[in-house]
């Protein structure tokens, strides 16, 4: 007897909620608040009583226990809790596919996945928090900037991508948060020069590079195929996730096998696209954590999205980056870098966006939409969305 | 506040103009005059500039020892800060002409030192111990199965390969070639100030096997580092009684 596996189709975003992404240390109030916010609000989106959710997901160490959200909220039940391991947003797609896993096993019926941070409750850098040995930082290496830094050099100097493509996947960011009110950069468009002159973090990456800090919070609610077909709007369905880390991937001090990779391991990726039935080109749009530019390059060329070495240049320009017309939208939102960085979660909520055809940026008709959690993680994840035409 | 006599050098075609405006950054510096500096610098970074030096608290003088012009357009400027307990600090500024004048874009203190890190030595759980203790007596030592000859890099608590228990920590020629790096100009912490920027180097090291090893590379400032360079390293001593030795690099 066999039984069937698949995790294809079996759950779906129904609900989606998000606090406005606050200047970092500029919150109102507590991450505990904005957390329950997202999570209210994202109930409200599908219609759903919020007594009603019966298990809680969340990734990289967040401070809010499910448990005591549960509390606040007065569930009625919990079932299912999980908390993803590996710092920074490698986990955000993996929380989502937990939610989804618990679904599609009867294991809960109305998960919610959540992420909130605010500096006063977490501090600054709470993403690299546990993950900065003495072996790094007696040498100054105290970031992720610094780590994915050494990443990027190596693939611009070695396998030959150019400083172009990491360019262009910001300028892709900066022009779609043009069109989104709520995004951190939504009035300040980035030219060329702006980019090309702006001070050094850590070389190859300048600051436009790099993903701000914010305050915020949000949410997504996962439950049932069935369920989420009767609900307000139109469901996301989770059609494949993975997660994990290769062979010498996680915590080797720099002595990563797939140096210049994100971490998405060629086995990873290919169940990924089996699972989900599809092939790379019929990803309609992606939504690439990029916690730095290059990391999100190396992620698109782990997943075959982008061709590896100097043909990475010609893929990577803006025209072919942007909503309107592009070959592969990525970030439409404007992403970590230029509409907020709450460790990835905003990502998710536009994946789900896209799919319901309510984007500030939609891409037209798109029924595939691809979500790549945080690169050069311990642990990195990714999770394909689809429409009911993909059903 | 003095202005010592005596003209800068000049190196190479310094804009004219630029003597007067070095000297007077230098003099508005040493007064502790805040707002006056600031106006001095590029301003998208000036957070970046604050934080990236480190000078005395009291200053009594300055001296605006030398302009160089750079090959990408930049001058940059050497000014001498002296303290009121008669120490010398150098700071280098390095200056962009912007259509409001010339402003300060980058500094950093002369000579270029590493950052000292109170990080430095064995990790709780001591693990890494056996490194740092080689590090005392001038050895770079890293972690080997006894039982498969496997390198392990960063230290394990077994062998990821045959899952013995049986770990030497030999000691390795610390040469080897730069397998990536980095030069990071942004002050993190407090510690980074004065150091920056500096250069990080992950060498991969022939004789652990191919492991590779980070550590801050010595007179990284200028130095035009590349993959594949061959670097050799140095163990420098503990900066303070009861504290740890560090591995640097150096380019071979």
């Amino acid at each position: 007897m066999s039984r069937d596996r698949t995790l294809r189709g079996a759950a779906a975003v129904a609900g989606i909620g998000a606090t406005p992404y606050y200047k970092r240390g500029t919150s109102p109030h507590s991450a505990q608040r904005l957390i329950l916010e997202a999570i209210l609000a994202a109930c409200a989106d599908a219609g759903v009583d919020a007594h009603e959710i019966d298990g809680f997901v969340s990734y990289a160490n967040d401070l809010n226990e499910g448990l005591a959200i549960g509390a606040a909220l007065g569930v009625r039940e919990i079932r299912w809790s999980t908390m993803v391991w590996g710092g920074g947003g490698g986990g955000v797609a993996a929380a989502v596919n937990a939610a989804a896993a618990a679904v599609a096993c009867g294991q809960g019926d109305t998960v919610v996945v959540y992420r909130g941070i605010t500096e006063a409750d977490d501090g600054r850098q709470s993403y690299g928090k546990g993950h900065f040995p003495p072996l790094l930082s007696a040498h100054g290496v105290l970031t992720p900037a610094q780590v994915c830094a050494l990443r990027t050099e190596r693939m611009l100097e070695v396998d030959g991508v150019p400083g172009s493509a990491l360019e262009a996947l910001v300028q892709a960011s900066y022009h779609h948060a043009q069109q989104n009110p709520g995004a951190v950069a939504y009035g300040r468009p980035l030219d060329h020069d702006t980019y090309a002159g702006s001070r050094w973090v850590s070389e190859p990456l300048r600051l436009f590079d790099c993903s701000r800090e914010n305050d915020g919070a949000s949410a997504v609610l996962v439950t049932s195929a069935e369920r989420a077909a009767d609900l307000r709007c139109a469901p996301a369905f989770v059609l494949s996730g993975v997660q994990g880390a290769g062979p010498d991937w996680s915590e080797s001090a720099e002595n990563n096998a797939a140096y210049t990779s994100a971490g998405f391991h060629p086995t990873m990726v290919a169940r990924l696209w089996a699972e989900a039935g599809i092939k790379p080109a019929d990803t309609d749009v992606i939504q690439v954590y990029e916690n730095f530019s290059g990391p999100a390059v190396a992620s698109l060329i782990d997943f075959g999205l982008c061709p590896p070495g100097p043909e990475a240049g010609a893929f990577m320009t803006l025209p072919n980056l942007i909503a309107q017309g592009g070959a592969l939208p990525v970030n439409t939102s404007g992403g970590n870098i230029a509409e907020g960085f709450v460790h990835g979660i905003g990502l998710v909520l536009e994946a789900v966006r896209q799919v319901r055809g309510t984007s500030a940026n939609q891409v037209p008709g798109a029924d595939i939409s691809l979500l790549l959690g945080g690169p050069v993680a311990p642990l990195v994840s990714a999770t394909v969305f689809g429409s009911a035409a993909t059903i | 506040m003095t202005e010592q006599p005596g003209a800068p050098d000049l190196a190479g075609p310094v804009p004219a103009e630029l003597v007067a405006v070095a000297e007077r950054h230098g003099r508005v510096v040493a007064a502790g005059d805040n707002a006056a500096t600031l106006a001095d610098f590029q301003p998208d970074r000036t957070g970046q500039l604050i934080a990236s030096a480190r000078l005395p608290e009291r200053l009594v003088s300055s001296r605006l020892l030398r302009l160089e012009a750079e090959p990408d357009g930049l001058v940059a400027a050497f000014i001498r800060y002296t303290a009121e307990d008669g120490s010398d600090t150098v700071l280098r500024s390095r200056w962009i002409k912007l259509a409001e004048g010339w402003r300060v874009t980058q500094v950093r203190n002369i000579p270029d030192t590493p950052p000292v890190l109170a990080a430095a030595g064995p990790r709780d759980d001591r693990l890494d111990a056996p490194h740092w203790e080689g590090l005392q007596v001038g050895e770079v030592r890293v972690q080997r199965c006894t039982r498969c000859g496997s390198w392990i890099w960063a230290p394990q608590p077994l062998c990821p390969r045959c899952h013995s228990f049986d770990l030497a920590w030999p000691a390795v020629e610390p040469a080897g070639a730069v397998y990536s790096w980095t030069r990071t100009w942004q002050p993190f912490t407090s510690e980074l100030s004065g150091h920056v920027p500096f250069v990080v180097v992950l060498a991969e090291l022939p004789a652990a096997g191919g492991r590779r090893l980070l550590g801050v590379l010595r007179d990284g400032d200028c130095a035009d580092v590349r993959v594949g360079a061959p670097v050799r390293g140095e163990v420098d001593p503990p900066p303070t009684p009861g504290g740890w030795p560090v591995l640097r690099w150096r380019l071979a």
